[in-house]
């Protein structure tokens, strides 16, 4: 495991953390499906179901961890079934889940050797004022898997946020920052996207279902799928 | 066939625990409707106002089907009345609707042309307005029609529809992204066309309503009957035995994620509503039959099998009361029924769902269609409309919102609109808005 990683969560937890509302609401009184003591459940065989496109994955100007310009599209997603998540690093409350969330993905692919050369793991920050490339490359070290048979996991942001607001807007994500929230809060709903190897997105997770289990799932249906060629 | 969770990460498993308790135990309360999509966003504190999904009436107002707003802020100078209307032009059965996933749209649906109207509710809740209409869900479905809800999912929208190109009750689940693009079309099984489904035998296609259980991966719809039904006066439709056997018999219980039904129960009368428990180890439903006038429950057993049995009387079901919409509490104690002839709505006392008991009865008016409370209960709403050629006439036809408090003992009236002469048309859906959704 990543005991910095461990640590940041924890520090997450502790009292007089930043606000952790960002979602602007709370989870669903017994509803929310994160809730680990509620949540197993059979899951389809990889193959046995269709993940229908849902629409284009959008590109636009992003920063590497080293800084240098790409396309979100054509550099960091094309070209292999692609998880991207949207978070900010100084969010208190439902990204650290999402990070281990993709911490145990990457984890998970890692354990199968014909899987992890064939897809990636991305996230992207939408606090590109705070989440500098240096940022990233260590908030990064603090979660990315040392493994060398794990998936790659990229770690991005954008150069502003005027080159922010349409890849937000084309991934439908609203993103305010929160005046009263310590720490430089912003609300935002939690979503990652599953996007195939030609660029379109498949699935769209909120946390409550951003299983890594039920994840992979999905990846091993669109690699099968590429497999059969569709 | 592998387990969400059953190889959990140590650590990370744990602090994930930890935190999402955290989160659970922190926070104001919460107020919203108890039916809505748990993907949905929350409203903090409680709602600002009630948007009601209007039937236009030939002859009164604009004539025209509208998303009207109800103020339901105490203490405000419009307390109690409408204030906002946001037309759409022309008539479409208006009826259901939801709002997106993370409740920026409101979605409302249109019986009779198939027509789907999105109104942006953020810019400014009290003011929704109408920015973009889905003109073409039969052609884009492939031949679904009469789209009916709108329920909210990462992301997209599911349209449970009535009918299809053909006017007859086989139906389809239809998705859309939240942008309004089309996805996909799921058919509800049939004899012919099981899809998979165990107990096929029995099922007849017919659709209504969707819900999903995310912890277990099920989703569960229910069955009505198709638009040569719907748009015919009940009068008339009632004295057509044959026309009368073209009802919904059974409940589908879908694997979500595949989208593939599992299994068809078997629940004769017209299955409408369905309402999920919100406990977290409460694997049931509840719904109402229309024509039997029963309370069913529908559980999960030990085994993972799903069951589906009557286990209340709604009224008198000989003197067909006719059951439509139902709301159940968020602390899984209570249900409210409501019975369209006698304008009657009931409290059942469902903390054991296997053995429901009513404790309480109240006539509202008329007649009586959809109750919908707030989070923690306090507040029930009621309107009146069930479908334009429904609903009765004459002075028995009245339309109205009826706002009350409810202390688990009495509703007690807070304030009462009246639709006609408001010149709105006929009030249906209600669904509730926040600004504190949108503070930023």
């Amino acid at each position: 495991m990543r005991p910095a990683a461990l640590l940041l969560l924890a520090a997450a937890l502790a009292p007089g953390a930043p606000a952790r509302g960002h979602e602007g609401h709370r989870p669903a009184t017994g509803r929310d499906t994160a809730a680990p003591a509620a949540a197993a459940f059979p899951l389809p065989a990889p193959g046995t179901y269709r993940l229908p496109p849902i629409r284009p994955a959008a590109g636009g100007a992003v920063l590497d961890e080293a800084g240098r310009r790409l396309d979100l599209l054509g550099d960091a997603l094309r070209g292999r079934v692609s998880v991207l998540a949207l978070i900010y690093t100084r969010c208190g409350d439902v990204c650290p889940l999402a990070n281990a969330d993709m911490a145990r993905l990457q984890d998970l692919a890692a354990r199968d050797p014909g899987l992890s050369g064939r897809m990636r793991l991305v996230t992207l920050s939408v606090d590109p004022e705070h989440d500098t490339p240096e940022v990233m490359r260590a908030f990064a070290a603090t979660w990315r898997s040392p493994d060398p048979a794990a998936p790659a996991w990229r770690f991005l942001t954008a150069p502003d946020r005027a080159a922010l607001a349409p890849v937000l807007a084309a991934y439908d994500q609203r993103v305010d920052a929160r005046p009263e929230a310590a720490g430089g809060g912003l609300s935002h709903l939690f979503r990652a996207f599953l996007i195939d190897r030609d660029g379109r997105i498949r699935n769209i997770y909120s946390l409550d279902f951003f299983d890594p289990a039920l994840v992979l799932t999905d990846v091993r249906t669109l690699l099968i799928e590429e497999a059969r060629g569709r | 066939m592998t387990r969400v969770r059953s190889r959990p990460s140590g650590r990370i498993a744990r602090l994930r625990r930890a935190c999402t308790a955290l989160l659970l135990a922190a926070g104001p309360a919460l107020a919203d409707e108890t039916c809505q999509s748990p993907y949905m966003v929350r409203i903090t504190g409680v709602e600002d106002f009630v948007y009601v999904w209007t039937l236009g009436v030939e002859g009164l107002g604009d004539g025209s089907d509208k998303l009207v707003t109800v103020d339901v802020r105490e203490g405000s100078p419009t307390f109690g009345r409408p204030i906002h209307a946001a037309p759409v032009g022309g008539r479409h059965e208006a009826h259901h609707g939801g709002f997106t996933d993370d409740r920026r749209q409101f979605w409302a649906a249109g019986l009779s042309d198939s027509r789907i109207f999105i109104f942006d509710v953020a810019t400014d809740p009290a003011k929704p307005r109408l920015v973009r209409v889905i003109d073409d869900f039969v052609e884009k479905s492939g031949g679904a029609a009469g789209p009916h809800g709108a329920y909210a999912l990462p992301g997209r929208m599911l349209i449970p529809s009535l009918s299809n190109k053909d006017g007859t009750g086989k139906a389809a689940l239809v998705e859309y992204s939240n942008g309004g693009d089309y996805i996909a079309t799921h058919w509800l099984p049939t004899a012919e066309a099981p899809n998979g489904a165990a107990n096929a035998a029995v099922a007849d296609g017919y659709g209504y309503d969707a819900r999903v259980l995310p912890r277990r991966n099920v989703m569960l719809t229910s069955s009505f009957t198709g638009l040569d039904n719907y748009m015919r006066p009940l009068p008339e439709l009632m004295k057509d035995a044959e026309a009368m056997k073209r009802f919904g018999q059974t409940m589908v219980v879908w694997d979500f994620h595949a989208r593939q039904p599992r299994t068809v129960l078997h629940v004769p009368g017209v299955p409408l509503e369905i309402r999920w428990a919100w406990g977290p180890q409460h694997s049931y439903a509840f719904t109402s039959t229309a024509l039997t006038s029963q309370i069913w429950l529908v559980h999960e057993e030990a085994g993972g099998a799903w069951r589906a049995k009557p286990v209340a009387d709604i009224g008198d079901p000989a003197a067909l009361p006719v059951p439509v919409d139902i709301s159940l509490s968020a602390d899984d104690s209570t249900l409210f029924v409501d019975t369209f002839m006698d304008g009657t709505t009931r409290v059942f006392d469902v903390s054991d769902p296997h053995r429901p008991k009513q404790i309480y009865e109240k006539k509202i008016g008329a007649q009586l269609n959809m109750v919908s409370q707030s989070w923690d209960g306090r507040r029930i709403y009621y309107t009146s409309s069930l479908l334009a050629n429904w609903d009765k006439t004459g002075a028995e036809n009245e339309q109205f919102l009826k706002a009350y408090a409810w202390d688990r003992k009495e509703l007690t009236p807070r304030f009462s609109i009246d639709f006609t002469a408001e010149r709105l048309g006929r009030p249906h859906m209600m669904a509730f808005g926040a600004r504190s959704l949108y503070a930023n």
